[in-house]
């Protein structure tokens, strides 16, 4: 007759998760170590690496904030590894000179342009559907599978908007991710996965002032910082990094 | 002549040499541009199935045991057999050179050596060859070495065959008789094992089995319905059901799927007829439903279905390496099955791989279709700096902004989401303008000199009253701004010269 666990053997099986992954889920048990590197040296250091795999990770940040430019740096360091990445561009936001300046192999991205109504009118849930058909097309390349990065940019939408999705959606996306290698972020202005994300990154202007930078006919740039506000399968030391973005191209 | 050891006693046996017991025949068809390139095929076939086409003027036949269909009971069955063949070739007026031996490469090279009709006897080969110039070896070489089953190198051996025979000719041999002759030990010394392949060429041994080639199967598939269906449901258990014993034939002819073809025979006597091109060779039954499916799903049948046919165009199947040291890409059945998805979901033109158009056009980009194929490269080297980037609006939202002394200090727009305010900092004005030899109405104002907005004065432009400007139809003219707005953002903004109006083109992020 086999012999009752003890209590902390059982509550530690339900911390590590294993108990519940031999109960409900043949799935291989995933490196939860394994991170995908940011292509970005201070970042890395300070993600311990860089964005775990097999978890729904998030950039967040206002409007000018430097999200895409890591975004787009994150997708370039994916694909310079041989990884094939994918971009879920909810409000086809995406500049493709922007794409190719940060060094992105393009033939290796998969690029899903939302629909978007300019102008919703008086249908303005219109916008709202483009958003579900995205996450839908975001579940379609996740259960594909092998993708190595996979960017849902929701950045420029209303954060009521993103609040409206329903919050087992995230759950889903999260179960489809979970012992996979894929690294699935999410670009938005404020955080959205709730308790499914694994890691949310907060980016913003340094400093209003001098964070933007202007020379006398150019703009040469942002200043910003990243920091972890949350980390659900690590803990870091130092929670906020510098960086500065460069323009490659001027107005 | 390089000096050898003595032959006798240290001449190995060929290695590469296979017991080939038979009779061979060989048509060798000197090219002719007029001549039609399946005349000797045509000629192969009629008299035995196992024959092997070597490129378009060189056809090995196994004709073992024709003597007993041609009754030519025990005289000199390959004379006649030779005969017999080159009566046919002449009934269809092609010029070949007809050869009948005891190897298949004995017949192949007497074949192109020897113009009309040559006979050697079995076990007579190396006699029979010993005359053939030694630079024949150049031409048979490939024949006899690069089996139709395994293509792969031909370019390796062809230059290796090419090196062999100049040193060959520099040795002063001139025959095949003289390679024959020399020593295999003192050859495989100083040329190396394909030599021994070399030698036994030179003396008419076979150096790999003849690979008869086989007719292309045809993979189709039939069911007649007794009771009419309609919805995809159903019909996906019939596809399943057709589909599955054509995908096993594939994999036993190692072929897979380049084109599947879905014929639906409905109850008006119609036939829906939908053809899918695979992007990349498969034979999975679920993919190749779920594809099929999809199809139907976007390009649905008028009535009901009571005949289903399947009819899959073979291609020769994929092998793939996986290397070790990089990441399993998604597979070509997946990448297939999730751009169908795909294009169901948002439409064929809403995804891709992006890629840069060799314009100045602010905006301009092209979609390209994304493979499905990839092998394990390393991509593009990483930029050494964070690039800044822009979130472009793909539909320039029309603004209003005040300009005083030719430099924008407001933005405001009735977009939801855009805030506006006062600009903190700008930088500008750049001038950019294209396409207007187009010959659009009103568009030539390239070139000209001059700012934007008006000098001393505060002017507010109005929302422009039609629609926006189409970025990827038309000319432009504009003069662009980078500037911070007081919100916080920092927004690319333009002045639409020919129609004087401002527009958000794009956000810094």
């Amino acid at each position: 007759m086999a012999m009752p666990l003890p209590r902390a053997e059982l509550e530690s099986l339900l911390r590590t998760r294993q108990l519940d992954r031999t109960l409900t889920t043949t799935l291989p048990t995933a490196d939860e170590t394994a991170v995908a590197s940011t292509g970005i040296g201070p970042l890395d250091a300070l993600l311990a690496g860089g964005l775990p795999r097999g978890h729904l990770s998030e950039i967040v940040g206002p409007r000018s904030s430097g999200r895409t430019s890591v975004t787009l740096q994150l997708l370039a360091s994916a694909a310079a590894r041989g990884e094939l990445v994918a971009l879920v561009d909810a409000l086809d936001m995406l500049d493709v000179e922007s794409a190719a300046a940060a060094g992105i192999n393009l033939d290796r991205l998969l690029w899903v342009r939302g629909h978007v109504v300019t102008n919703p009118g008086m249908c303005r849930d219109m916008n709202q559907r483009a958003l579900e058909q995205a996450i839908r097309a975001l579940a379609l390349i996740l259960q594909a599978g092998n993708f190595g990065l996979v960017v849902f940019d929701a950045a420029e939408a209303p954060p009521d908007a993103l609040r409206r999705l329903p919050f087992t959606t995230w759950l889903r996306l999260q179960r489809m991710v979970e012992g996979g290698h894929t690294t699935c972020v999410l670009v938005g202005p404020e955080p959205m996965a709730r308790s499914s994300a694994g890691l949310t990154l907060k980016v913003g202007v340094r400093d209003w002032g001098s964070g933007i930078r202007f020379g006398h006919r150019l703009f040469e740039g942002l200043n910003i910082h990243t920091r972890v506000v949350r980390a659900r399968a690590r803990a870091t030391e130092e929670t906020t990094v510098a960086l500065a973005t460069a323009a490659t191209n001027c107005a | 002549m390089p000096e050898f050891a003595n032959p006798d006693s240290r001449t190995p046996n060929p290695q590469p040499r296979l017991p080939s017991p038979g009779l061979y025949a060989a048509l060798y068809r000197p090219p002719r541009p007029d001549a039609p390139a399946t005349a000797l095929t045509l000629i192969a076939s009629d008299f035995s199935p196992r024959y092997e086409r070597h490129g378009g003027d060189l056809v090995s036949i196994d004709v073992s045991g024709l003597q007993r269909l041609l009754k030519v009971g025990q005289g000199l069955p390959a004379r006649i057999i030779a005969d017999e063949l080159a009566r046919d070739a002449a009934a269809r007026n092609v010029v070949v050179h007809v050869a009948v031996a005891g190897t298949w490469t004995a017949a192949a090279v007497s074949a192109l050596a020897t113009p009309g009709v040559t006979v050697v006897p079995p076990g007579d080969e190396a006699t029979a060859l010993a005359s053939v110039p030694i630079g024949l070896l150049e031409k048979i070489h490939d024949v006899c070495t690069q089996s139709p089953l395994n293509s792969q190198k031909k370019e390796d051996t062809t230059a290796s065959a090419y090196s062999a025979c100049s040193a060959f000719k520099r040795w002063g041999l001139k025959t095949l008789g003289d390679l024959a002759a020399l020593p295999s030990a003192d050859l495989v010394a100083r040329l190396g094992p394909p030599s021994r392949v070399w030698q036994a060429i030179a003396r008419g041994q076979d150096v790999r089995p003849l690979v008869p080639a086989l007719a292309e199967e045809r993979f189709d598939s039939t069911i007649e319905l007794e009771w009419p269906i309609e919805g995809l449901e159903p019909l996906s258990f019939v596809l399943t059901r057709l589909i599955e014993p054509l995908s096993t034939r594939l994999e036993r002819r190692d072929r897979g799927a380049a084109v599947l073809h879905v014929l639906l025979g409905l109850v008006n006597r119609e036939c829906h007829a939908r053809r899918l091109e695979l992007p990349s060779p498969m034979r999975d039954v679920r993919t190749l439903r779920t594809l099929a499916l999809l199809d139907l799903e976007a390009h649905p049948p008028a009535a009901a279905i009571d005949r289903v046919t399947i009819v899959i165009d073979p291609t020769p199947g994929r092998v793939l390496q996986h290397t070790l040291f990089t990441r399993a890409h998604p597979t070509p059945e997946q990448l297939s099955t999730l751009i169908a998805r795909l294009g169901a979901l948002m439409g064929q033109d809403r995804f891709g791989a992006p890629a840069v158009v060799d314009s100045y056009r602010p905006g301009a980009f092209a979609m390209a279709r994304f493979a499905t194929e990839w092998a394990g490269e390393a991509g593009k080297a990483l930029q050494p700096f964070l690039p800044s980037a822009i979130r472009r609006c793909r539909h320039p939202v029309p603004a209003r902004v005040t300009v005083v002394d030719d430099r924008p200090v407001r933005v405001t727009t009735d977009r939801r989401g855009f805030a506006g305010g006062a600009v903190v900092h700008c930088a500008g004005p750049w001038r950019s303008s294209g396409e207007w030899w187009e010959g659009e109405p009103g568009s030539s104002t390239s070139g000209r000199a001059g700012k934007a907005g008006k000098a001393g004065r505060s002017e507010d432009f109005p929302h422009p009253p039609y629609p926006p400007h189409q970025p990827h139809l038309s000319s432009w003219d504009r003069d662009e701004w980078d500037v911070s707005l007081n919100d916080g953002g920092v927004y690319r903004i333009f002045r639409d010269r020919e129609r004087d109006a401002w527009f958000i083109d794009a956000i810094v992020d």
